[in-house]
């Protein structure tokens, strides 16, 4: 090994000599672990002639590598790790001016070398703050010098420590692995990678080895020999390719660089770094097969960065597994893993255990993930589509760990089983100056970011958390975030078409209803429509009329407000300033506001814009002129927000209107119902229809009330069923029905039918709502709009309809919003079709205001 | 040499940035803030609660260019950030004793 040396000099030069020709050998043959052996083999030729040269042979200190070096890992450029043990204190002071000689002589020949100083008494000691030095000591090697003190380390000091401190260690570890995925962002997929301490790089794969080692010295005392530490073929294929790519950086930068920068990527793929096929590979081949390994090493390390389980609750601990009913699949201390081998896995069991991974944050077993991968060929035969798998990905997407299930699922190839379009953008890189990950990983991070708001720490994210809860089919938003950046695998034109069309092949294997669809296409076909009008001026109100029209609904715009806030943020950590992110709410409720104030201004008019009435058209083409009747003067909102077929029903029921005065029709949508009546106008018919509804126990939740210019009305209630009075007795539609009819045609009272329901006012109130009446004359020019904001409850609309119609005021446009006790419900008045006068607006305030707080008396408040 | 510092509307970055690169400025800083100057804000409600915004978005720039250069700068960005509108910001010039490129210790204007 020691060959002599003549001076410092010189061994210099034959060290720079040495590393050209291993740089020319790695241009040859591309083998990392080759280059690692030959580089360890210099430096411990240079460090051992310095070593004897300068007189280290005649001392009682052991010259030790130790870390990567020790391991005999050395990359090209990388420091070395070097220990003198001495023997004992006294021998440290003595040889003081030798090791500053040494460690001076060893940066004067260009090598980077950290150097310390220990007596082997001094190696017995722990210290939580320097833990890395014991931890370093697991790969230590004797290079020269007196082999003594290192036998003593070897043999007593050492074991005796790892014995001592082995689950302190593994605790450290566990949290500077925590740290370190922390500040990675949790994942392998950055457009850039660090192939040393990303997610998936080398230092997983000796954190993982460190930890089976400590784990091996703890059961057996004994050090673990080296076939124990040996990874799987997948493992040792994914190190080898991580090996040569670090070596092929360190060599093209002539540094300790390990950064995988576009313009390396494009060079390694050129050459074929790590890859058998050798040739040139495509740039986005190679980047996806280091993700493929990044991923396989990083797997490696998964249970040590789950967080200890939570405490059980007592009846819960003697049982400590628990089977995921109807699967093979059991819950145990936390993980899912396979009851028996010998069960088969079908796909309603496999949708199950990714919802509790969705649901719980459980992570599968190595032995369940396996299992899984081992069945995909027979579930691919019997793949579920239709309602089954709208039901399975909708639970997935709904659990707030959703984003870790569909990480599982993407990784064992599950996803892209279910939804192929996914597999365009699997480890997809698209290289801008702004996206920091993969398009796939920026896809999960989506759905991550929607979770998240519900653990909102700051102000700014709070706002945005609040629309939440205003979602009714979170899963819709949810869904289109999963495919909003699928066009990107097509890498030419808009991405935004391209994922569209690939959107509506998932939507018809799904079997969403129309309007459903409809939801999602629209989100996946706008994602970047609140983004494109940030960077205009959101005060403006033209770009605040162009925004509604293109979303149409306040719902959707909700939707696509959390929609932009999760896309922007995912993009990369510091995308979404609290700058950007107020200005996007700013933006959200300017947008908000104005869709609500401009429903009266809006109207359609055939003349104008004749697109929907071809449309509808279409399907009752002998029927151009009624149709045309029936649309003209009805508010955009109504044409916008409603399906061809919608409005043909509608016009079905607006031409039997000369049989009987009004018409209704009652439908179940997924989570409530919708009762929509179109009748002629007349006083307190919103009133009385909103007083009935409430009568019967129903609770509204929406409410929107139109009309056209030939005084035609197209009221629609959606109203929780809280009772279940319909939900479980399906004959009482007719009565239900009947009883409105009634109402609606005055055959009953409607003030009679609320007596019954007074009990119910006095309910207690879980959050107090102040009364706010406000109105605005600016937003329309022939009405004047005015906004209730008031807590809700039994009787609310019927209220405030009823004080309207007693002062003689009319509804052009009602908007009726609830939110839990919330109510904000939106009124376009006029008094003799003009707006209302000054007067007329203060007597309504005060009216509203005493006949809400009767609705609530202080008592029910102050509960 | 001559500091320029621009606040204007964030919706007229864009243009701005483009016209400053096509008159051959290579190098500015752009800052996100916010504040009023003439222009006050408003008010804005959503669900009852009252969002009040009396500092309003804005995108301030700044660039140090050689003497010749900054009437042509100004005038860049004075063509493409006015709207005519209350609101469109407001340029400051200020001059600057010395350059020092970080990397190479250059020096006055080649540093720039």
């Amino acid at each position: 090994m020691t060959r002599p040396i003549t001076s410092v000099s010189t061994a210099a030069e034959d060290y720079r000599a040495d590393l050209a020709a291993l740089e020319v050998s790695f241009a040859r043959n591309g083998d990392g672990a080759a280059c690692l052996r030959r580089r360890t083999s210099l430096v411990d030729t240079l460090v051992t002639g310095l070593w004897s040269r300068l007189g280290g042979d005649t001392r009682p200190i052991a010259l030790v590598a130790t870390g990567g070096y020790g391991r005999r890992e050395l990359f090209p450029y990388s420091d070395i790790d070097l220990m003198f043990l001495c023997a004992d204190g006294r021998v440290e002071s003595a040889a003081r001016e030798l090791i500053r000689n040494v460690s001076q002589a060893l940066w004067d020949s260009g090598l980077r070398a950290s150097t310390t100083t220990r007596s082997v008494r001094e190696c017995d000691r722990f210290s939580v703050e320097n833990f890395e030095f014991s931890l370093s000591l697991l790969d230590r090697r004797l290079l020269g010098g007196d082999a003594a003190p290192f036998g003593l380390l070897q043999e007593k000091v050492l074991p005796a420590v790892i014995a001592r401190e082995a689950e302190t260690i593994q605790r450290l570890l566990q949290k500077s692995l925590y740290d370190r995925y922390a500040r990675f962002g949790g994942t392998i997929f950055h457009l850039e990678p660090n192939v040393k301490d990303a997610p998936g790089g080398l230092r997983d794969h000796h954190t993982a080895q460190w930890c089976t080692a400590l784990t091996k010295i703890r059961e057996t005392k004994a050090w673990p020999l080296s076939g124990d530490l040996s990874p799987d073929p997948e493992i040792q294929a994914a190190v080898e390719f991580m090996t040569a790519t670090r070596c092929f950086l360190h060599l093209r930068a002539h540094r300790d660089d390990n950064i995988l920068s576009w313009h390396a990527q494009d060079e390694a793929s050129a050459k074929s770094v790590g890859l058998d096929s050798g040739g040139t590979a495509d740039p986005a081949y190679w980047m996806r097969t280091y993700y493929r390994h990044a991923r396989t090493i990083s797997r490696s390390v998964a249970p040590l960065l789950e967080q200890p389980p939570a405490p059980r609750p007592f009846f819960a601990r003697r049982r400590r597994k628990i089977t995921l009913e109807g699967t093979p699949f059991v819950l145990a201390d936390g993980r899912i893993d396979l009851e028996d081998e010998q069960l088969t896995i079908d796909p309603e069991s496999m949708l199950r255990a990714f919802a509790e991974t969705a649901e719980q944050g459980s992570r599968l077993t190595v032995r369940a993930e396996s299992a899984i991968s081992d069945a995909l060929p027979v579930l691919n035969l019997h793949l579920p589509e239709g309602p089954f798998l709208r039901a399975g990905l909708q639970r997935i997407l709904l659990g707030r760990h959703a984003a870790q299930a569909l990480r599982t699922m993407h990784t064992l190839g599950v996803l892209e089983m279910l939804v192929p379009e996914f597999h365009g953008i699997d480890a997809l890189v698209i290289r801008d100056s702004y996206h920091r990950y993969t398009v796939d990983e920026h896809t999960f991070l989506t759905i991550e970011n929607v979770h998240a708001l519900r653990d909102s720490a700051l102000d700014w994210e709070r706002r945005f958390s609040g629309l939440l809860d205003e979602i009714d089919r979170l899963e819709l938003l949810l869904l289109a975030l999963l495919l909003h950046d699928t066009g990107k695998a097509s890498r030419s034109g808009d991405h935004t078409t391209q994922s569209v069309e690939l959107a509506e092949a998932v939507l018809d294997r799904l079997e969403l209803e129309a309007e459903e669809r409809e939801i999602v296409l629209e989100l996946v076909r706008d994602h970047l429509a609140m983004s494109a009008a940030l960077r205009r001026d959101i005060f403006d109100p033209e770009t605040l009329r162009a925004l509604a029209e293109k979303v149409a609904t306040p719902m959707r715009l909700r939707m696509l407000c959390l929609m932009t806030y999760a896309d922007v943020r995912a993009v990369n950590p510091e995308a979404l300033t609290p700058w950007k992110a107020e200005n996007l709410w700013q933006l959200f409720i300017a947008t908000s506001n104005w869709m609500d104030r401009n429903v009266d201004e809006e109207r359609y008019h055939a003349s104008v814009d004749p697109a929907v009435l071809r449309r509808v058209t279409a399907l009752v083409p002998d029927r151009k002129e009624q149709l045309e009747r029936f649309m003209e003067g009805l508010p955009q909102r109504y044409v916008q927000t409603r399906l061809p077929e919608q409005i043909r029903a509608h016009l079905d029921m607006s031409s039997r209107l000369g049989q009987q005065p009004a018409q209704l029709s009652l439908r179940k949508t997924r989570h409530l119902f919708e009762l929509v009546l179109i009748a002629k106008d007349r006083p307190m018919l919103f009133a009385d229809i909103a007083g009935t509804l409430s009568a019967l126990g129903m609770n509204i939740v929406k409410a929107e009330a139109f009309a056209n210019d030939a005084g035609v009305v197209v009221d629609s209630f959606l109203f929780a069923d809280s009772f279940g009075t319909l939900e479980l007795n399906p004959s009482e539609f007719g009565r239900f029905t009947q009883k409105v009819m009634d109402a609606v045609t005055k055959r009953t009272s409607v003030d009679g039918l609320m007596r019954a329901r007074r009990h119910l006012h006095s309910l207690p109130v879980k959050m107090r709502v102040e009364t706010r009446i406000s109105f605005d004359d600016t937003a329309s020019s022939a009405s004047t709009v005015m906004q209730v904001v008031a807590q809700d409850g039994p009787g609310l609309l019927r209220t405030i309809a009823s004080v309207i119609a007693t002062l003689g005021c009319d509804i052009r446009v009602a908007l009726i919003d609830t939110e839990g006790e919330l109510a904000v419900d939106v009124f376009y008045l006029t008094e003799s079709k003009r707006p209302l006068d000054d007067g007329l607006k203060g007597r309504l305030a005060d009216e509203l205001t005493a006949a809400i707080q009767t609705l609530r008396p202080a008592a029910a408040l102050a509960r | 040499m001559q500091k320029i510092e621009a606040i204007i509307q964030p919706s007229r970055l864009d243009a701005v940035k483009e016209a400053l690169i096509e008159i051959g400025v290579e190098g500015m800083t752009i800052l996100e803030a916010r504040g009023h100057g003439r222009q006050k804000g408003h008010t804005e409600f959503y669900r009852g609660r009252e969002y009040t915004v009396d500092l309003l978005p804005k995108v301030k720039l700044e660039l140090v260019v050689h003497d010749e250069a900054a009437e042509k700068v100004i005038q860049a960005i004075l063509t493409t950030a006015r709207t005519g509108h209350i609101g469109d910001g407001k340029i400051f010039v200020s001059r600057i004793d010395e350059a020092i490129r970080i990397r190479n210790d250059e020096r006055g204007d080649t540093a720039l």
